[in-house]
């Protein structure tokens, strides 16, 4: 294992960079549509998008689809995060093509088998996705947006999603070093 | 190491700016001199004695009525539910939350409407919707609903639904222990003004 | 001038045209810094690899500034912008929550998306995850929607709360990004890392 503190060498961007660019993208969100970015509204469309497809009436007896409908007319794909997230995903692409980091794997630690790494994945992803309904947005849309327009509510969920994930850290060290 | 340094030797002069800069010059004067005109010639911003009779009656929770003369003036004589806030100190930091909002429609009152209207003028520069002006103020309000005057018989329907409308109201605002007469819906006038003349700009939704 | 699209300065088609632009820069740059692996952003907690801390924070002070001072220049009018409202109880809760499933899973939603869109398989598996964890969220609302509805104290700004000017707020949060920034270099050198 080689110390890497020359971050010449790094075929990432420098983070400093990376972060200016990240806030210009968040800037012209700001600019562009009156809000900032976020990742789990997109989920939560398509959520709704899956159940109305299944059971047009499900507004009638679920409150979350009811509270969705209230707020977004028309169809429920039809909505800035989905458009954005399409957009992620092209983004992700070309700059992971353009490294050439294109490669279909199971990302793990050597220490642990892939299969850990899937189960933890896919238990993180539930828990993370029911939090992100009760938190009302993800670090994206909660946290990092949040904090570019100095939100309460915003700095609170930061700071309850990194604050617990540091004090549970420790517990799944071994996933990760 | 270079990164952070030029970053840092960026933030911290745009952050000492953005720091000494008084907040008060980030809100300028929202609207232009030829909107506010077309607002003023529209009279969009004045709210019919009746409508304010039938919000204090129903104690709709969304008036808040505001006299705009001296103290002494409102002490001698205000309308229910009104605060006093003296076209005087009408700018003071300490009323800001009061236009600040778009729950609550402000109705400044004076006298005439002159003062109310000098009220109206200010707080809508600002950029702050939600505030209205009796027309008529105080004066027309005696008049009106307190002692209305009854339509000759030739009169169309809708005034002598108004003035029955106005003898209930005045009843009812002048202190005496009746009941109010029932007036439905249809007997009162028409429909509250929608909070906005033009459709409010609505904020994106955002989070998630 | 802005927001252009609350302002009827575009449709409504051209902004979700552009944010899909938008998308595919925020989709970019985040791949691009790395946050398509999980192994990096796990390393925030771990001291071998603060790229999570950087990026995000300096992210939020760009956009801050940038915000602020398009204010100051009245490009934006700061009162139409989205300010994310605070619901002080389920803010706290959905948080741990979703730290539990930060250290877990290694991912948040938008560098799933990120993860995914470059062929990692648990990137995958944590997006089918966020959908399930979602529809159980839906599907009890009835639960928890007091939970969920409770505490709410409006949209305040931090600086509001705390009775500073927003400006002198941001002042303050660079100051302390900053010391995080070197604090974070001193981590990076004392835990090894390799690169990802």
């Amino acid at each position: 294992m080689t110390e890497s503190t020359n971050t010449k060498r790094s075929k990432y961007l420098n983070p400093y960079l990376g972060g200016v660019l990240l806030g210009l993208v968040l800037l012209a969100a700001n600019f562009i549509a009156g809000r900032g970015l976020g990742a789990s509204g997109a989920i939560k469309s398509g959520v709704v998008t899956v159940v109305t497809a299944v059971n047009p009436h499900a507004g009638e007896t679920s409150g979350f689809i009811r509270e969705y409908q209230g707020a977004h007319g028309g169809s429920p794909m039809k909505s800035w995060l989905v458009f954005e997230m399409l957009g992620v995903l092209v983004g992700g692409f070309l700059s992971g093509a353009l490294a050439g980091r294109l490669k279909f794997k199971v990302e793990h630690s050597p220490k642990i088998t892939s299969a850990r790494r899937l189960i933890f994945a896919l238990s993180g992803g539930i828990l993370f996705g029911f939090g992100s309904q009760l938190g009302r947005g993800c670090t994206s849309g909660s946290a990092l947006s949040g904090m570019a327009v100095l939100s309460l509510g915003g700095f609170i969920t930061m700071m309850a999603i990194f604050g617990t994930a540091f004090a549970l850290a420790y517990f799944l060290r071994k996933n990760w070093i | 190491m270079k990164p952070r340094l030029v970053l840092a030797a960026f933030i911290i002069p745009l952050g000492l700016i953005i720091a000494a800069v008084p907040q008060n010059t980030t809100r300028p004067y929202k609207l232009t001199a030829t909107e506010l005109l077309d607002e003023v010639n529209t009279r969009t911003q004045f709210v019919t004695p009746e409508t304010v009779a039938d919000m204090i009656i129903k104690k709709d929770p969304t008036l808040q009525l505001i006299d705009v003369r001296s103290q002494d003036e409102f002490e001698k004589f205000s309308l229910p539910g009104a605060i006093n806030l003296p076209l005087t100190d009408l700018l003071s930091d300490q009323y800001t939350e009061l236009f600040d909002q778009d729950v609550k429609m402000n109705v400044f009152y004076s006298n005439s409407t002159l003062m109310a209207n000098e009220a109206w003028m200010l707080t809508r520069q600002l950029g702050y919707e939600n505030n209205y002006v009796l027309e008529g103020g105080l004066n027309y309000w005696f008049e009106a609903i307190l002692n209305p005057q009854q339509p000759a018989s030739t009169s169309a329907d809708e005034e002598f639904a108004r003035y029955d409308f106005r003898k209930s109201a005045g009843r009812a605002l002048g202190g005496e222990a009746t009941a109010v007469q029932s007036t439905d819906g249809s007997v009162a006038p028409a429909a509250k003004p929608a909070i906005q003349a033009k459709p409010k700009k609505k904020k994106a939704a955002g989070g998630c | 001038m802005g927001p252009l699209a609350v302002n009827e300065i575009i449709s409504e088609n051209t902004n979700f045209f552009l944010a899909f632009i938008i998308g595919i820069g925020f989709g970019f740059v985040l791949e691009s810094s790395g946050f398509s692996s999980s192994r990096k952003l796990a390393g925030v907690f771990y001291g071998y690899d603060m790229v999570v801390l950087k990026v995000f924070f300096t992210g939020a002070i760009t956009a801050m500034l940038g915000l602020l001072f398009f204010s100051l220049f009245g490009w934006v009018d700061m009162d139409l912008v989205y300010v994310n409202p605070t619901f002080l109880t389920s803010a706290i809760i959905g948080g741990v929550i979703m730290g539990v499933g930060f250290i877990m899973g290694g991912y948040c939603p938008g560098t799933s998306f990120c993860g995914a869109s470059i062929g990692k398989i648990d990137a995958l598996l944590f997006i089918v995850g966020l959908f399930i964890g979602v529809s159980v969220f839906g599907a009890g609302y009835n639960w928890w929607d007091e939970l969920y509805l409770s505490g709410f104290l409006g949209s305040p700004k931090v600086s509001e709360s705390l009775g500073l000017s927003d400006g002198v707020f941001a002042l303050i949060l660079i100051v302390v990004a900053l010391v995080m920034f070197w604090a974070a270099e001193w981590a990076e050198k004392k835990f090894p890392r390799q690169e990802y």
